[in-house]
C-alpha cells in the first residue's frame, strides 16, 4: 500500500514556514555569508575569507568582551537563590503580601532602558546613592561610581539581579503552589524546623522551575546588552571595563562600520549560546526524568 | 533581561535585518561640540521662536543653471523638526518658486541620522540633498567613500565665492570640496556666576584665554566650591582636539605616517592626565558620549562653566531659568594652533543623483544669504557668508544673553579653518579615534605613561595604512 500525498499540511505550514525562512534562516544565512566580508553597509562587502576571525583571535577586547560575558553569568546563582528566598517569603498568608508582590514585578513590566536611566541617576556624582553614605558620613566627597572601571560590570550585574528578581520569583512561586502541602506536614513529624521544610522540600519541589530559570536567565546574561548600553552612556565603560560580547558586536557593526567583523563576532555568539542551549536542555530533560 | 529561547538565533536575525534592511539601532548621538567647540554637530536650540514672515520668492536667488525639468528630490536634515519646520517648510516653498518644476520631499532625521543615512545608501534609496556635520567629519566620511558630489566643478566660481573661502574648503577630500557650508557656531563658555564668581571668587572678565589655564581655575574651583570641572573630551574626534587645542600635527611631513606622539600631543594629554590626578574635573563628563551630558549638569546648576554653542543657552533658559539668570557668555579658549575652530553644518549632494542641477540648487538655496539671515534671526546661528552679516541684525545690539557673541560672529566665522589633515587610505576616522581613545583613557585612567600611550596608538594607526 502506497501513502497518498496530501499538500494540505504544507499549505497549513507554510505561511509559517515563510515567516521562519526570511526572518530567521535567511538573516542567519546572511550573518554566515558576511563574517567572511569585509562590510561598512553602506557599501558592497567585499570577501575576505577567515580574515575577521583571525583578527577576532588576536582581538584583546573581545577576548575582554567575552570574559565580561561569562562573568555576567554569576548573575544567574545568584537570581536564583535571591528568587527563591523571595518566592518563600511572599508565598505565605501574610497581610499584605499582595501589594508586595506586585511592587516586586513592578521592574519586571518597566523598560529595560528606563531602568537604566534610572540606575544611572542612582550612581551620579550627585545621585541618591552618593547623596546617602554622605549624609551618614561613609563618604567625604561623592565618587563617581560609572567612571571606576572596576566598578562597571557589577553594578550592571546588580540592575540585572533586581530587575528579574521580580519575574522569577512569580515562576518560583508557581512552584510552590504545586508542592502538595503533606509533604511538609510529614517533614514537620519527622522533626524538620522551618529552615529544614524548605531546604528538604520545597528545594527539591521546585527542581524543574530552577533550572528552567537556570537555562533562560544565563542565556540572556549571555546576550546582556541594554544595561551596559544605558549605564555606560553608549561607550561600553572606561578602558571597555564593561563591554560584553553583544555590546561589543555593536559597536563594531554601528559605531566603528565593520558589519562584517561584528557578523564573526555573532557567528562566535551563536556557536556559544547554542552550545550553552544544548547543555542546558539535556540538564533539564534530565531534571524532568527524575521528578 | 527578557527571556528569549534562541537569543542567539535571535541576535543573529536582529544583525542582519538590522543590516539589510536598515531598522534604526540605537547609536551615539553625534552632537559633541567637538575641536574648539565651533565645530558642532550640535543642532540649533529646540526653544528657538517659530519663523516670522515668510520672504517672497526673488529671481535673483535662482543661480544654479540647467535645472533638470520636473524633477523630484529628497532633503534629508538632523535635528531640525519640529521647531523649525515653518522655516524649512517656506524655504522650500520659496526654492520651488524661484526653480518652477522642481519638487522636494523633506525629511528630519534625529538621534539615527547616520543609521538611517547607512541604511538609505545601501539601500540605494539616499536622499539627494544631505545635511552633513562639517564638525564630526561626516562629509569626509562619505565624501572618501565616494558617496557625495564634488562640487567645485558643478558650481559656478561666482557661487562659491559668496562663501567664506575656509569654509568651502572645509572636509575636503583628494583636493575637492563635497559641501556647501550651512549655519556656523561659535564655540562659547556659558558661566554660571553663582559657582565661578560668588563661590570660587573668579572673575568671569579674566575666564581663561587659553587650555593652559584651565587646571588653575578648575583646582580653584574645587578648592572653595566642593564642585567638579565639567570639561569634555572630543571623544568622537580627539585627533581634531589635539590638533587645535595643541597644534598638534597629527601626519608626518609626508603626511604618510601618523605622528601624533610628538611633545606637543604630550603635553595635551598630560594636561588632562593631571586634572584627573588633581581630582578636578568630573570623569564622567570628560569622556561622555554627548555634548548634552555636561550641559543637563550645568543646566542644574551643578557646574561653574560648559563649553558650547551660544544657541544651547535657550535650554538652560528652559530647564533652570534661575540660573539663565546668574548666566555669562564668554569666548571659549583658543588653542595653539591660533585657529578658533571648524564649521559645524554643511549640505552635501549625494553623488548619484538623478537631478544633479536641481540638487545643488537646493543645497545652494539654503546656504544663501537670504536664507542664512531668515536662520539666524530665529536662533542664534550664524551664516557662512560675508555678505549676509551686512544686514543691520547683526550689527544690532543684542538682548539676550546667548546673542551676545552676534557683533562678533563675522570676524570669528571668517577665520574658520579646517585644519586636520585627511588621514592616508584604509584608516578611517573612526577607527583611528577609536584607537585613540584608548590610549587616552589608559593614561587617564590606568596610570600609562602618556608618551607610551601615544607611541603605542600611533604604530596602531599606523598598521591601518593600507
Amino acid at each position: 500500500m502506497t501513502a497518498r500525498f496530501s499538500a494540505t499540511p504544507y499549505l497549513f505550514l507554510a505561511p509559517a514556514l515563510a515567516l521562519i525562512g526570511i526572518f530567521v534562516i535567511y538573516p542567519i544565512l546572511a550573518v554566515v555569508y558576511f563574517s567572511f566580508t569585509e562590510w561598512d553597509i553602506v557599501r558592497p562587502p567585499v570577501w575576505v575569507g577567515i580574515q575577521n576571525y583571525q583578527q577576532l583571535v588576536a582581538d584583546p577586547t573581545f577576548w575582554k568582551a567575552l570574559t565580561n560575558s561569562i562573568v555576567y553569568l554569576l548573575v544567574t546563582p545568584t537570581i536564583i537563590a535571591l528568587s527563591v528566598g523571595l518566592a518563600i517569603i511572599v508565598n505565605r498568608k501574610l497581610r499584605g503580601v499582595s501589594i508586595f508582590r506586585a511592587l516586586y514585578f513592578v521592574p519586571a513590566v518597566s523598560g529595560s532602558i528606563a531602568i537604566g536611566i534610572a540606575w544611572r541617576w542612582l550612581f551620579d556624582r550627585n545621585g541618591f546613592i552618593n547623596s546617602v553614605l554622605i549624609s551618614i558620613g561613609a563618604l567625604k566627597t561623592p565618587i563617581q561610581w560609572l567612571s571606576e572601571p572596576s566598578l562597571v560590570l557589577p553594578i550592571a550585574m546588580l540592575l540585572t539581579i533586581w530587575a528579574g528578581i521580580g519575574y522569577y520569583s512569580v515562576i518560583f512561586v508557581a512552584g510552590l503552589q504545586n508542592i502538595p502541602e503533606e509533604l511538609y506536614d510529614a517533614a514537620q513529624i519527622d522533626g524538620c524546623n522551618s529552615l529544614q521544610k524548605h531546604w528538604h522540600v520545597s528545594l527539591p519541589g521546585l527542581r524543574p522551575q530552577i533550572v528552567f530559570v537556570s537555562v533562560i536567565s544565563s542565556l540572556a546574561a549571555l546576550k546582556v546588552f541594554d544595561e551596559i548600553y544605558v549605564l555606560t552612556n553608549r561607550t561600553g565603560g572606561i578602558l571597555d571595563s564593561g563591554v560584553t560580547v553583544v555590546f561589543y558586536l555593536w559597536k563594531e557593526a554601528f559605531v566603528l562600520e565593520h558589519a562584517g567583523y561584528a557578523a564573526a563576532i555573532a557567528m562566535v555568539l551563536l556557536v556559544l549560546t547554542l552550545a550553552f542551549s544544548i547543555v542546558n536542555v539535556r540538564f533539564l530533560e534530565r531534571g524532568q526524568e527524575r521528578v | 533581561m527578557k527571556i528569549d529561547r534562541f537569543p542567539a538565533l535571535g541576535f543573529a536575525a536582529m544583525l542582519a535585518i538590522s543590516a539589510c534592511t536598515g531598522t534604526a539601532s540605537p547609536s551615539p548621538a553625534a552632537t559633541s561640540p567637538s575641536p574648539a567647540a565651533a565645530s558642532s554637530a550640535t543642532s540649533p536650540s529646540p526653544a528657538a521662536s517659530p519663523s516670522a514672515t515668510p520672504l517672497a520668492a526673488d529671481p535673483a536667488e535662482a543661480v544654479i543653471k540647467n535645472i533638470e525639468p520636473n524633477a523630484q528630490i529628497t532633503f534629508w536634515t538632523y535635528y531640525l523638526s519640529p521647531t523649525f519646520d515653518s522655516y524649512i517648510k517656506e524655504t522650500i516653498a520659496r526654492f520651488e518658486a524661484t526653480y518652477p518644476g522642481v519638487n522636494v520631499t523633506w525629511q528630519d532625521h534625529q538621534g539615527t541620522f547616520q543609521q538611517d543615512l547607512n541604511a538609505a545608501f545601501a539601500a540605494k534609496k539616499a536622499p539627494d540633498v544631505i545635511n552633513l556635520s562639517v564638525g564630526e567629519g561626516w562629509v569626509s566620511d562619505y565624501a572618501s567613500k565616494g558617496l557625495l558630489l564634488a562640487l567645485d566643478d558643478k558650481v559656478p566660481q561666482d557661487v562659491q565665492s559668496i562663501y567664506f573661502p575656509g569654509l568651502w574648503k572645509e572636509q575636503l577630500v583628494g583636493g575637492k570640496n563635497f559641501q556647501f557650508p550651512w549655519y556656523q557656531s561659535i564655540a562659547t563658555e556659558l558661566v554660571n556666576k553663582r559657582i565661578y564668581e560668588q563661590g570660587a571668587g573668579l572673575s568671569v572678565a579674566t575666564f581663561p584665554k587659553t587650555f593652559d589655564e584651565l587646571p588653575t581655575v578648575c583646582k580653584t574651583i574645587l578648592d572653595k566650591t566642593s564642585t567638579l570641572c565639567d570639561i569634555r573630551l572630543s571623544v568622537n574626534d580627539l585627533l581634531a582636539q589635539m590638533t587645535y587645542e595643541e597644534g598638534v600635527k597629527i601626519l608626518s611631513a609626508d603626511g604618510k605616517k601618523f605622528a601624533f606622539d610628538s611633545p606637543e600631543a604630550v603635553n595635551w594629554l598630560n594636561r588632562y592626565v593631571g586634572m584627573v590626578k588633581q581630582g578636578t574635573v568630573d570623569k564622567d563628563i570628560l569622556i561622555a558620549n554627548e555634548d548634552r551630558t555636561g550641559l543637563l549638569l550645568f543646566s542644574a546648576g551643578q557646574a561653574a562653566f560648559w563649553q558650547t554653542a551660544p544657541n544651547l543657552v535657550r535650554e538652560v533658559k528652559k530647564n533652570n531659568a534661575t540660573l539663565y539668570g546668574d548666566l555669562a557668555v564668554v569666548p571659549a579658549p583658543v588653542g595653539k594652533s591660533g585657529v578658533d575652530g571648524k564649521g559645524s553644518m554643511g549640505i552635501s549632494v549625494k553623488a548619484d543623483t538623478t537631478f544633479p542641477n536641481a540638487s545643488i540648487a537646493l543645497a545652494q538655496f539654503f546656504t544663501n544669504p537670504r536664507s542664512m539671515v531668515a536662520f539666524a534671526k530665529i536662533v542664534s546661528i550664524y551664516p557662512s557668508s560675508p555678505k549676509a552679516y551686512d544686514d543691520p541684525f547683526f550689527s544690532s545690539t543684542p538682548a539676550a544673553v546667548e546673542d551676545s557673541a552676534r557683533p562678533l560672529a563675522k570676524d570669528i566665522v571668517s577665520k574658520y579653518q579646517d585644519i586636520v589633515p585627511t588621514l592616508p587610505i584604509g584608516a578611517t576616522k573612526a577607527d583611528v579615534n577609536n584607537i585613540v581613545l584608548k590610549a587616552v583613557q589608559s593614561a587617564l585612567f590606568n596610570n600609562v605613561d602618556p608618551q607610551k600611550a601615544l607611541t603605542d596608538a600611533v604604530a596602531q594607526a599606523n598598521a591601518l595604512i593600507k
